[in-house]
């Protein structure tokens, strides 16, 4: 079976079938914002949202994520963690789903990374598709992360009364395995679908003023634009988009001793580019100075260098990023001037 | 590093006694620490008046002849000092004395009578003494003492974060104090806390001190988004950060 459709009101003991498979990690309002958080009953969660404040990445590439214990004296290094418990994310939205698409193409790489790997191993993600914008900050057309298009497990599109399901993997399939209450498409289904997606591609445009080739140009002339001034003078170097970024991997190590002074756990944690420190080095060295040259080197690693190093942008068109800017930078302008900059307006 | 069971002794300035108060209620923390160092005096907790130590804790800012006198000698006699405190570390609180002259504040506060004829500026007591390790903050951060003390014990110098209080406060993915139309100190104010009131549903007041390279110009940008005003955020500003260290950190433009 590769595609179903399950009644809007089934999907709630569709959701309690899943509960003896593991954790459920699911979207959930939280004040005037959304994030994910454990699920117990499907009430909880408002599947109808915009995007979290962090995204679902604090599931597989954890804030502060233990590696393995140590000793000073005598010297030893415990076993790094190999075995991690199984759990579902329910809602994820196609723009995240791309974001754990792209760690997936970092963690990955020679030396590859078993945490991340192990984590991602038990991961089972159920995907939902959005028909409308979530507000006016995403850019996910540009990026074409607005379908889906792989890296999840079921993929849920709603078609008015039901969802349809879309089945992408072995995990998915015995899910949905055993429920009278999900069949398969038929062909009535099957063009109700295409209708509710057909609709969907009218409402989603470009949010850039031009193509991905245009916008690959842009990047390659634009390293000493001006943009890249005026966004660090509005930069207050809060970190936040860097914090938000469902595609940002960099970390740092540290090492917590207790108070023995002899035992010792070493973890890993989130680190920034946008952080003043971050480029410099013992002499003092700072190898990015400036919030102007570090704002640019986040749309860079975002639009340039992982398309020269993985064919593939590194933004999600989220908006996250933008949201989360107290000084009011936004991807799309920013991309935008970069890109009027290029046809001399 | 110091030898096996250091003397540690705390000794209080112009200060509320708030950031030795976070000490006695460490709890297990502290029992445990006791392990490791011997506390030889610290009011709160004991009875007795060590004047031995080699590890010497100090907490409130200098504000008279007669505190800088006596910082000096209780520091010549300690191999590490320790700035614990919003007071001790940036000068806090007691800043905002210095925002009038002496004369104005004292007669504001005593009327006629003048009790302390040898009053100064209040300063940090860094200004006076060499400080090997600061805890910030007002009051400090429990689990950043026990940090700092664990650095003390192992010789390791310790590292005050450079980051603002907002990597913490998104890592533990509170809503922004900004989207809920409230005035925060977040985005400028040093990390080390675990943003502690904004966990809690406050807004960061700075007690932390600012960023070693704080975006004055970005301030403005803010100020504009979020309707707020340039006196209203400096008065923020003021309540822990008015001393000329904290200040000059800031750009011409900020201040008007």
């Amino acid at each position: 079976m590769q595609y179903a459709v399950i009644k809007k009101s089934d999907l709630s003991r569709w959701f309690d079938s899943m509960k003896e498979k593991g954790k459920i990690y699911g979207p959930k309002k939280k004040e005037n914002s959304f994030v994910f958080r454990p699920i117990k009953e499907f009430e909880e969660m408002s599947l109808e949202y915009i995007p979290t404040i962090l995204p679902p990445k604090k599931y597989y590439f954890p804030q502060k994520e233990f590696l393995f214990k140590f000793k000073i004296n005598p010297f030893k290094t415990g076993k790094a963690i190999d075995t991690f418990e199984e759990f579902i994310l329910f809602g994820v939205h196609t723009c995240d789903i791309a974001g754990i698409q792209c760690m997936d193409v970092v963690f990955n790489e020679k030396p590859v990374d078993p945490n991340y790997l192990n984590r991602k191993e038990k991961m089972t993600i159920i995907g939902f598709e959005c028909m409308h914008y979530c507000d006016e900050y995403a850019s996910c057309t540009a990026v074409g992360t607005h379908v889906y298009k792989g890296g999840y497990d079921i993929m849920l599109t709603d078609m008015g009364e039901e969802y349809a399901l879309h089945i992408n993997s072995e995990k998915g399939e015995n899910l949905v395995a055993g429920k009278k209450y999900i069949s398969e498409m038929n062909a009535d289904d099957k063009s109700k679908l295409k209708k509710a997606s057909d609709e969907k591609l009218k409402r989603f445009k470009n949010e850039f003023s031009a193509g991905s080739e245009e916008v690959d140009r842009a990047f390659d002339k634009g390293f000493f634009s001006p943009v890249w001034d005026d966004v660090g003078k509005r930069c207050v170097g809060c970190t936040n988009c860097t914090a938000v970024c469902p595609t940002c991997y960099c970390f740092d190590v540290v090492d917590e001793v207790s108070l023995n002074l002899n035992d010792g756990d070493r973890y890993r944690v989130w680190n920034y580019c946008q952080m003043d420190d971050f480029a410099k080095v013992a002499t003092g060295e700072d190898f990015r100075p400036g919030r102007n040259a570090r704002q640019r080197h986040r749309y860079y690693r975002k639009f340039k260098y992982s398309v020269m190093k993985f064919n593939k942008y590194f933004c999600t068109g989220c908006g996250r990023c933008t949201r989360a800017c107290m000084a009011k930078i936004n991807l799309k302008e920013t991309v935008n001037a970069l890109l009027a900059e290029r046809r001399g307006q | 590093m110091l030898k096996p069971k250091p003397r540690v002794a705390f000794f209080e300035f112009t200060d509320c006694e708030g950031c030795q108060l976070q000490v006695a209620n460490l709890g297990e923390a502290l029992l445990e620490l006791t392990k490791l160092v011997d506390i030889v005096n610290f009011r709160e907790i004991m009875s007795e008046d060590g004047q031995e130590y080699e590890v010497l804790i100090v907490e409130g800012s200098v504000a008279s002849k007669h505190d800088e006198e006596r910082l000096k000698k209780i520091a010549a006699k300690a191999k590490v000092i320790v700035a614990l405190g919003a007071c001790a570390t940036i000068g806090g609180v007691n800043n905002l004395k210095n925002l009038k002259s002496l004369d104005e504040q004292k007669k504001a506060v005593y009327g006629s009578v003048d009790p302390v004829p040898d009053a100064i500026a209040t300063k940090p007591i860094d200004e006076v003494v060499k400080v090997d390790y600061y805890i910030h903050g007002c009051p400090i951060y429990g689990p950043e003492f026990v940090k700092v003390m664990e650095c003390i014990l192992l010789g390791k110098p310790y590292h005050v974060p450079n980051y603002p209080v907002c990597v913490e406060c998104k890592q533990n993915e509170n809503v922004c104090a900004y989207d809920k139309g409230l005035f925060c100190l977040g985005p400028i104010t040093r990390a080390g806390c675990n943003s502690w009131l904004p966990n809690h549903g406050s807004v960061c007041v700075g007690c932390r001190g600012l960023l070693d390279n704080p975006a004055s110009d970005a301030q403005k940008d803010i100020l504009e988004k979020y309707g707020l005003t340039v006196d209203g955020i400096l008065d923020k500003f003021t309540l822990y950060c008015a001393s000329s260290k904290e200040s000059a950190k800031y750009g011409k433009e900020f201040k008007k």
